[in-house]
């Protein structure tokens, strides 16, 4: 008997014990009570206030709610949004739309938010945009972009096999990311260099160790660090509005859409930019800096 | 969905994020960390060994050291000192010094006593009876604080990847932030878990040859 | 240190660190279960118990985050589900105890063994009321490696997003904040310090007749491995 469990032990041993055919990342199923609403945020700062707004808000209206916080990349969250496990995700109008069809022409923003019903998963819709936008931008200190002439994406193509490009890791395969430099400015890096820290890739740009680096544009460091925006001419990262990926469900409750709305109309970008630096800079924790926002507004 | 997709696709394992320049970075951050720790915990060791002094407080900074969040100290690390090499070097060096530390001053303690008196008793300077009798006699456990140094050093490499590092790391943590990433990072810990376990089979092999040669030199 | 952060998170806190004690107290008891019947069996087959333990002590190779990525395939589990955690580490609790108990049972000599069955005590009887208790004092410093590595092993969990107070270093790290990696530190290690001494204390208790000789055996006895993280 002893000598099968240490046979099931020994099973552990070998990582290689792999032929099982599933996604793990697949997620599971909401640990939360039920009847309530579970709001997912991404691994960054801004995703993770929107998300207690939206929860602060609901809550307000005295909907079931609650929190769960980094989840990961769009990548890991949809999923976890796709088996139940979440049912509210902050998402941005492009960055979303490219994801799910990377072909689709749409440009302007109301353009997008129509595309962007058509192409989501079964079972999940958005609620309406806010006026609040946050885009990715390729960013470089001042020195460098004098030093070598940049003020758009395209300036780079000459120099760029001499820089590291910095951001997190999912940047790799997005179309916005190396891919979509290649193809549309013909800017290859020499190396692209993955982070988990914004803190630590702002520093590391700021002491030369990268020399391109993606930041959003809410980001307090842009301004704080003198930070130079590449322009992006041919709409290569398309325009990045608030918007609310819920599930179908979601809709379907009493006052949820409603309390959800409210705040997609009261943000604007300055408000969000203010709010990341409550958190970033000022390490107010997300869930405080909502909070307050909330109660100047009047939503809770 | 299995790893071997990932590691049997020629693509994976060049270019500058390919699996042999990462292989090599966890071998250079490995190595160079156990040589910083080797430097400063063997001395150390030797004269507490030979000396018998501060034992108590070997055992203190041993225990203490278990408990230190390897995960903690890298993110700690590498916020005072910033990214690149050396700060992940020194981490990882500070992980390994309890254990060849330990190894050492166990090794010294373990010595006969009857073989030290009397090598001290034929004339034996202090150096001496420390480079003829007590090293060669303690080199088993020596080796052996070494061999748990290493695994301690190359698992925590892969955490390095978390600090903004390469190594092996890099597949387990990028993997899981991208899509379908997830053979990606199990490669990435296969690779981990394969190079530990060769890696401590060969310590496995210094020490039987060490424990021979001190069987019959002693 | 930002003691006003502290001062507005200490609910947080908290919460954290009771998970975190759950996320470690866990792995340790399920482990220690599971490897007295097993290291008791083990030990009895003699010999070929070496090769059993050696086998298993390969498992320290697999660093743990390696294995905790590894989990949800071997489970079918969530990749976030903290189950992942606990089960990983309750195969590194389970890998480094049964080599304790072995060990343990190993120093309780043959006369004592035939002493009890001499006294007319049946084999369960002897098994636990005169070969365990004999050969706890080897189980509860093997506990001690055990508990201690796994309350700072909980915390690479935050690799994976499930830390407890590990996640303080995600936090700190992404920020380039000190002040939750310097709190993450200061708890981790106090939990890891304060439950080594509970089981110290424990073993006194239950064990009151191990007193002085407990250095000199624990200094000749085979130094538990270092567990790796």
């Amino acid at each position: 008997m002893h000598r099968r469990t240490f046979l099931a032990l020994g099973a552990v041993v070998p990582l290689a014990a792999c032929g099982v055919n599933q996604n793990p990342l697949q997620g599971g199923q909401s640990s939360a009570a039920p009847g309530t609403l579970t709001v997912g945020s991404a691994n960054f700062t801004e995703s993770q206030v929107i998300a207690e707004l939206y929860a602060g808000a609901l809550a307000a209206k005295g909907v079931q709610v609650t929190v769960k916080h980094g989840i990961g990349s769009r990548e890991v969250y949809l999923r976890a949004l796709q088996d139940g496990s979440i049912q509210i995700a902050p998402e941005y109008t492009g960055n979303l739309l490219q994801y799910l069809d990377a072909k689709n022409p749409a440009s302007s923003p109301t353009d997008i938010v129509q595309a962007l019903k058509g192409v989501l998963p079964q079972g999940l819709t958005v609620l309406d945009p806010s006026q609040a936008t946050d885009q990715d931008v390729y960013c470089v200190t001042q020195a460098y972009a004098t030093e070598h002439k940049l003020s758009q994406l395209g300036d780079l193509a000459p120099i760029a096999s001499t820089a590291v490009l910095g951001g997190p890791a999912e940047l790799k395969d997005r179309p916005y990311g190396p891919p979509g430099l290649a193809s549309i400015y013909q800017v290859t890096f020499k190396e692209f260099a993955s982070y988990d820290s914004p803190a630590v890739k702002l520093k590391d740009l700021t002491d030369n160790k990268i020399q391109v680096a993606t930041f959003f544009t809410t980001d307090a460091a842009i301004g704080d660090n003198g930070l130079v925006q590449l322009a992006d001419p041919h709409q290569m990262i398309l325009p990045q509005q608030v918007i609310p990926l819920v599930r179908q469900e979601v809709t379907a409750r009493a006052g949820a859409a409603e309390a959800i709305d409210a705040v997609q109309k009261a943000l604007t970008t300055e408000e969000l930019t203010a709010l990341n630096k409550r958190v970033d800079i000022d390490h107010a924790s997300a869930k405080d800096a909502a909070a307050q926002y909330l109660k100047s507004k009047g939503l809770a | 969905m299995s790893p071997f997709g990932f590691l049997a696709d020629p693509a994976n394992w060049q270019g500058p994020d390919g699996i042999l320049q990462r292989l090599l970075e966890h071998l250079v951050y490995s190595g160079l960390s156990l040589l910083l720790a080797m430097v400063v915990a063997i001395p150390v060791g030797i004269w507490i060994g030979h000396t018998r002094r501060g034992q108590a407080v070997i055992s203190l900074v041993v225990n203490a050291a278990r408990a230190i969040p390897t995960l903690g100290l890298l993110v700690l690390v590498v916020l005072l000192l910033g990214t690149g090499l050396m700060p992940v070097v020194l981490a990882l060096a500070i992980l390994a010094i309890p254990p060849i530390l330990n190894g050492t001053v166990t090794g010294f303690n373990t010595a006969d006593p009857d073989a030290v008196y009397a090598a001290r008793a034929v004339g034996m300077t202090g150096g001496q009876v420390i480079g003829k009798v007590e090293l060669p006699l303690a080199m088993p456990l020596i080796i052996s604080g070494l061999r748990s140094a290493t695994l301690q050093v190359v698992a925590t490499a892969t955490i390095a990847a978390m600090a903004a590092a390469g190594g092996l790391g890099r597949f387990v943590i990028d993997g899981q932030k991208r899509r379908d990433g997830y053979p990606e990072m199990l490669a990435g810990a296969l690779l981990v878990a394969v190079l530990a376990i060769v890696l401590d089979l060969l310590w496995g092999l210094i020490g039987w040859a060490s424990r021979r040669r001190t069987h019959q030199t002693a | 240190m930002d003691f006003t952060w502290i001062g507005n998170n200490l609910a947080d806190i908290g919460a954290n660190l009771g998970l975190h004690v759950i996320l470690s107290v866990a792995p340790v008891l399920i482990a220690l279960v599971i490897s007295l019947p097993v290291g008791y069996l083990l030990h009895r087959t003699g010999r070929t118990a070496n090769v059993w333990v050696a086998l298993i002590g390969l498992l320290y190779a697999v660093p743990s985050v390696a294995l905790f990525v590894a989990m949800p395939l071997l489970l079918g589990t969530q990749i976030l589900d903290p189950i992942n955690i606990v089960i990983a580490l309750s195969a590194y609790g389970v890998a480094l105890l049964v080599r304790s108990v072995v060990d343990g049972f190993r120093r309780v000599e043959e006369s004592v063994r035939l002493s009890a069955d001499a006294m007319g005590y049946g084999s369960v009887r002897r098994v636990l009321t005169v070969e365990l208790p004999l050969a706890m004092p080897v189980v509860f410093s093997g506990l001690r490696v055990v508990t201690v590595s796994t309350i700072s092993m909980v915390s690479v969990g935050a690799v994976i997003g499930n830390g407890a107070l590990g996640q303080y270093f995600d936090l700190g790290f992404r920020q380039n904040f000190l002040t939750p990696v310097i709190v993450g530190i200061i708890l981790i290690m106090a939990l890891a310090l304060l439950a080594d001494g509970l089981i110290l204390l424990t073993q006194r208790v239950t064990l009151p007749w191990y007193g002085l000789r407990t250095r000199q055996a624990r200094s000749r006895g085979p130094r538990p491995t270092e567990v790796i993280v």
